[in-house]
């Protein structure tokens, strides 16, 4: 068995500790005896999305949202084909953002995103900055137990984000039991549609959470037909997430 | 009067803090800026010279290698300490130094300077020298982003015109924020060094020109994003370094190179035999090249001669945590600080670079001082400990767990990992190792803790002595 894995952007957005997650994923994935391929596409490549069974993007500096924003115009219709594809796409902090319809810098200038995402974003001067911890939703919650995943119902991470995302149709990772979130009011954090997942839990969210890896390698297998996984010894990851979580509750 | 009240009360709370063994090294200062906001503006013209290092990594051991120097030629120095480099330790650092009429005792004030601080500290202090070291990513919740600190520096420097500003040549981001500056100075390190066993892990910072954008091209790579670059698509490259290390031997300590002074105003090009000098401290890590050479080079624009600095530099012990040398159960057991992805790595790199059994602790806090977001753990190269010559890792602090984890997806074995949150229990457990060589890496906060400890189970390696061979045990 073999899949593909496409690294975007990893020359622009590779803000702290983001690729931990490609990390994971793979790591994940050879444990089991699946091959992963990943390729790095940045600005000016063209690439078929579509033959990608998991694309990442990572958090971004501000000082490139320009190149990649413009980058995205052409890019775009290709990422939301292959969503509609069955392709599994994780995007975190500013690569969220851009995946939603519009977002906003610091300094008020107005970007567009892809519009994968029913979701926009505001910049606000104050940064939502800490751990945080998710109850995970709920339908995802039994898709975890029915693909053989993790059994851990909560999400823990860290958040640093001036950008304050509302959501419309998408739906979220799940809701903030401590921290902030999307917005910090609604009590909502990341976005979903169909295999495509937005979140502000930056660094390294997967290996933190063995089961959203797990999750989201399963979505990516399923695009080849498989769908059960073999279970890892988890006992360091699920020992690292319990420690957050007994904190922070 | 309000300035006599102000030191008065800085001199009565650090009293207080001595007293109590409360190490406030900001503190005093941090209480009289309150009562007089000018402080540091009116004791600062005190002193003959005022210099001050800033920069991501190396701060520390620069600004006391040069007060060391300095110190040995004869000078007094006055001298702030790692973490009380925001403006209030620099003023306590002052406040210390000054008797009570407000006289420096001190020639010479020598500070290290927090990155985020210098548009509060430089134009107080109004510096003769600055060295800015390099910029690499920090914890992105202390100081929001490198480029910020960057475009710091570059605008505080232009209101002090007649500041002497001495650069690494290596660092692109170093020279941008710097080179507009009249009176620069640029210290680099010379030719690829021997091909490193290690591999590859390091994060670049700033791939792209700073004046046209294109992504920059290297000749060679040091480390991080330090080495000899130039644009594809302008005249930005590396400049020619007025202060050279070449010729350089890691592998063991002492650190051992060749430093050569271009003299500008010498009329024949290349070095005439007077400006080069062989130097050697007993430090561990070719990152240190850097510091050695930023402070010589910095001693040198003082006034210190190349043969003063040449004997100076061999009974310079490093502070605590700076690869600092114990004996630990009969076995040579090294301290060293944490902070960065890019300082990780060049420990990583210096510990395997020696060969023979190796069992480390990683002990990892997230207290402010640390670094609330442990993030940074995944843009460092663990991946390199994967490696026969790593016997044992006990992972320790309060995010032991995270730091197990990033071992496990970086090829460490499961075997050879042990989980150990406590600090003491984990130094037992490391003397349980039959390892030949014990290293302790710690972030910011258990730092003090594993180096007390250390000495109550352990015995200091005497100063100078060769910190690879134990000759105490
Ligand atoms: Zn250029």
């Amino acid at each position: 068995m073999r899949i593909r894995a496409c690294h975007l952007y990893p020359d622009l957005f590779n803000l702290y500790g983001d690729r931990g997650n490609l990390i994971v994923f793979c790591r994940r994935a050879e444990w089991r005896g699946i091959q992963v391929q990943v390729d790095e596409v940045s600005f000016g490549q063209k690439s078929p999305f579509i033959d990608y069974d998991f694309i990442f993007l990572g958090g971004g500096a501000e000082q490139y949202v320009d190149i990649v924003v413009k980058d995205l115009q052409g890019k775009g219709p290709y990422l939301l084909e292959a969503v509609e594809k069955e392709t599994v796409l994780l995007g975190i902090g500013l690569g969220f953002q851009v995946l939603g319809h519009h977002f906003s810098a610091q300094n008020g200038t107005m970007f567009p995103g892809i519009g994968l995402f029913d979701a926009h974003t505001k910049a606000r001067p104050d940064r939502l900055k800490g751990n945080i911890l998710l109850e995970v939703a709920a339908d995802l919650q039994e898709e975890v137990e029915r693909i053989g995943g993790v059994p851990l119902t909560t999400i823990v991470g860290f958040e640093n984000h001036s950008g304050r995302t509302f959501l419309g149709e998408a739906k979220p990772i799940g809701n903030v039991l401590k921290g902030w979130g999307n917005n910090g009011e609604d009590k909502t954090e990341g976005a979903v549609y169909k295999n495509a997942f937005g979140t502000y839990l930056h660094g390294p969210l997967l290996a933190q959470n063995p089961h959203l890896a797990d999750l989201l390698l399963a979505r990516a297998l399923s695009r080849k037909g498989e769908v059960k996984l073999d279970s890892l010894n988890d006992e360091l990851e699920i020992y690292a997430h319990n420690v957050m979580k007994k904190r922070l509750l | 009067m309000r300035f006599r009240v102000a030191l008065l009360a800085g001199k009565l709370v650090n009293f207080l803090c001595r007293f109590f063994r409360y190490s406030g090294t900001s503190l005093p200062g941090g209480v009289a800026l309150k009562i007089c906001p000018q402080l540091i503006y009116k004791m600062a013209p005190a002193y003959d010279q005022v210099v001050a290092v800033t920069g991501t990594n190396g701060k520390t051991i620069t600004a006391n290698l040069i007060a060391h120097i300095l110190r040995s030629s004869g000078l007094s120095v006055a001298n702030n300490y790692e973490g009380a480099n925001m403006i209030a330790g620099v003023a306590t650092a002052l406040i210390k130094d000054c008797t009570l009429n407000g006289r420096a005792r001190s020639q010479v004030a020598v500070l290290e300077v927090d990155e985020g601080s210098v548009k509060k500290v430089f134009p107080a202090v109004q510096p003769d020298l600055v060295i800015v070291t390099n910029y690499f990513r920090d914890q992105l919740d202390r100081f929001c982003e490198l480029d910020h600190n960057i475009t710091l520096l570059r605008r505080v420097m232009t209101d002090l015109p007649s500041t002497r500003i001495l650069l690494n040549a290596d660092d692109p981001l170093v020279v941008a924020a710097g080179r507009d500056h009249s009176a620069v100075s640029y210290y680099g390190v010379d030719g690829k060094q021997s091909e490193d066993k290690t591999g590859d892990y390091d994060i670049r910072e700033g791939k792209f020109c700073p004046d046209c954008g294109n992504s920059l091209h290297y000749h060679y790579y040091h480390y991080g994003q330090l080495g000899d670059y130039y644009c594809p698509g302008c005249t930005f490259r590396r400049p020619v370094p007025d202060f050279l290390a070449c010729d350089i031997k890691v592998d063991d300590s002492p650190l051992d190179f060749t430093l050569t002074v271009r003299r500008w105003n010498s009329s024949s090009e290349g070095c005439s035999a007077a400006d080069t000098v062989r130097l050697r401290a007993y430090i561990r890590g070719f990152y240190n090249v850097y510091n050695i050479l930023a402070a010589s080079s910095a001693a040198v624009i003082l006034g210190v001669s190349e043969k003063a600095i040449q004997a100076s530099l061999l009974d310079f012990a490093p502070a605590t945590g700076r690869m600092e040398g114990f004996i630990y159960r009969g076995r040579p057991c090294t301290l060293a600080l944490v902070k960065n992805p890019t300082g990780l790595n060049e420990v990583l790199k210096t510990i395997l670079r020696k060969e023979g059994e190796k069992a480390l602790i990683i002990a990892i806090n997230d207290l402010a001082a640390d670094g609330r977001d442990v993030s940074w753990l995944w843009d460092a190269g663990f991946e390199m400990l994967d490696n026969q010559s790593i016997n044992k890792v006990i992972c320790s602090g309060r995010r032991a767990g995270d730091v197990a984890v990033r071992l496990k997806y970086a090829g460490v074995p499961l075997s050879k990992l042990i989980l150990e949150p406590g600090c003491r229990e984990s130094l037992e457990t490391l003397g349980l190792q039959g390892a030949e060589e014990y290293y302790v890496l710690v972030s910011y906060t258990s730092l003090n803790k594993y180096a007390k400890l250390l000495q109550k189970m352990g015995k200091d390696v005497v100063r100078g002595a060769d910190q690879g061979m134990p000759s105490l045990s």
